[in-house]
């Protein structure tokens, strides 16, 4: 039976759903794991299996929309049973267009080819030194402190050094892109409806990247930047154009930014708040990363990506007309009961199947950086449990435990704190 | 284009024809076979596309990374033959190639 809510909130702009979008998502559920939105002309799917599916079918599914989101009708007239030539003829009035995260065939499998390499086990384990270093050396101030405000102080800075270090920016310029990523507007803002996404912190990186590839290429160094300017595509042939590598480059250091701050900020909630984890944490190390596969999976940074059906196609027996924008509900899907049982709310460590989340997508498009997101987390959650005998949410800013309050970038596409305050007991 | 005969885990064999300069996971994935999970994307981080190839196409196969190995070493199910189907990058050459796909770890 299908059952109606009585007023439908609007996904995108809609305060209540920015707070709690995992209730929104659970009043959508019970009209089924895939259905059409009042709000906006566009599919909504809940599913694990469905979610999935979409993901992992970029032959009938675009990403071209996965920036700009199924928002905006889409700005040209589909004609036809197969729309691709239309959507590759209108890829500049889409933001990010220019983008990996929004490219298709070849030209996606090429640029990511590109960066196939570049967070493999070896690559991180040579930034590793670096990361426990400048982890340690910023936990010891806070500890020192007492406490801080975790995501300005910590979490950003933090993930802006390690994915500098891997690049090879230069030191000079890496507190100049900390301040223009600071002040830029998020990815998907809710409080700018018209333009909830703008890429002028891009455009703005991109200059000095410029400059890095030029220099890279009259002397190649060892890091990532002189490895993409002497690197081809699968060919063994056909080299990358500048402005190719200029975007991959950018939107590689940009796109990690505030998914792997937010991740650190969601995973240290559960830390304090699930009642004994954070002692389980500390007596053995070894559940780190299985906390947070499970925090991903719980409250993963980003809640919904999106994707434009650009042929007539199915999901599972929904017919999907080509030109149908889908709203790819990541938050949902990984707490669909279908897939993950009664206590899919829950937080419970060493979750059966838990890798399959699709906290970092899935297909083509999964999260490059997501070897690195897990390793530069856990590595400073290790240095706060190194140097803390105790981590307290601050209950003067936050509420006492189970009426906590906090507030959340305002972002229809990542899920993460503005901020949260933390008291450290130093050991 | 190469064509490739993939098996499932349930030794259902598929055609498939590939592009040269596609990855084999990416061009399993697209084909839909579930079996093949390939979590990090083709990143060589996870070894959940772990595939036997056939041996006589071993050798046109680039050589194994530190990396791959690192991660095949992991797996219960690694056997001479074994690759990430994600560090195969198809050619002309691979023609004809066998590839089945290993039981999950």
């Amino acid at each position: 039976m299908v059952t109606k809510c009585p007023v439908e909130r609007d996904y995108f702009t809609d305060h209540t759903v920015l707070l709690d979008p995992y209730d929104y998502f659970e009043e959508m559920r019970p009209r089924g794991p895939i259905c059409q939105l009042e709000t906006h002309d566009c599919l909504l799917v809940t599913g694990f299996q469905e979610c999935v599916e979409v993901l992992r079918n970029p032959i009938d599914f675009s990403s071209i929309n996965s920036l700009a989101s199924s928002a905006f009708p889409l700005p040209f007239e589909p004609k036809g049973s197969d729309i691709s030539e239309q959507i590759e003829a209108n890829r500049d009035k889409y933001v990010g267009g220019d983008l990996v995260v929004t490219f298709d065939d070849d030209r996606h499998t090429n640029v990511r080819s590109l960066i196939s390499r570049m967070f493999t086990p070896s690559r991180l384990k040579a930034n590793e030194a670096f990361m426990q270093d400048y982890a340690t050396k910023m936990v010891k101030e806070v500890v020192a402190e007492g406490g801080c405000e975790l995501v300005s102080r910590i979490a950003t800075p933090y993930v802006t050094m390690v994915i500098a270090d891997l690049l090879g920016v230069p030191d000079e310029d890496r507190k100049l892109f900390e301040a223009e990523i600071a002040k830029g507007q998020t990815v998907g803002s809710i409080d700018n409806p018209d333009k909830p996404t703008d890429t002028s912190t891009l455009e703005f990186m991109g200059t000095f990247f410029y400059r890095y590839f030029q220099e890279r290429a009259e002397n190649p160094g060892t890091d990532l930047l002189s490895e993409l300017v002497t690197a081809t595509y699968p060919d063994g042939e056909t080299k990358p154009d500048l402005m190719t590598l200029i975007s991959l480059a950018v939107f590689m250091f940009a796109a990690g930014q505030d998914t792997s701050a937010k991740l650190l900020g969601n995973a240290l909630r559960y830390i304090v708040d699930v009642p004994g984890l954070q002692q389980q944490l500390r007596e053995d190390r070894k559940l780190i990363p299985w906390m947070l596969e499970e925090v991903l999976r719980l409250e993963g940074s980003s809640k919904a990506t999106h994707r434009l059906a650009r042929r007539d196609t199915k999901i599972g027996d929904y017919d999907v007309p080509a030109g149908t924008q889908v709203i790819v509900a990541i938050a949902a899907a990984n707490r669909d009961p279908r897939r993950w049982g009664e206590d899919a709310n829950e937080f419970k460590l060493k979750r059966p199947g838990i890798r399959e989340h699709i906290g970092f997508s899935r297909g083509q498009h999964t999260c490059a950086g997501a070897p690195l997101a897990r390793v530069e987390v856990a590595t400073i959650l290790n240095c706060f449990f190194d140097h803390t005998s105790d981590i307290r949410i601050s209950e003067e800013k936050h509420g006492k435990p189970g009426a906590r309050h906090y507030q959340f970038e305002p972002s229809f596409i990542i899920r993460g704190l503005d901020n949260l305050y933390v008291e450290l007991d130093p050991k | 284009m190469a064509t490739v005969f993939v098996t499932d885990r349930d030794a259902l064999e598929m055609i498939i024809d590939i592009r040269p300069g596609t990855s084999l996971m990416q061009a399993i994935t697209d084909e839909g076979i579930g079996d093949l999970l390939a979590l990090c994307g083709g990143m060589c981080s996870c070894a959940t596309c772990h595939v036997y190839i056939d041996e006589k196409f071993l050798g046109q196969i680039s050589a194994m990374s530190d990396d791959e190995q690192g991660l095949l070493e992991m797996s219960s199910y690694r056997k001479e033959n074994s690759r990430l189907a994600c560090q195969v990058r198809m050619s002309d050459s691979l023609d004809g190639m066998r590839a089945t796909i290993a039981p999950a770890d």
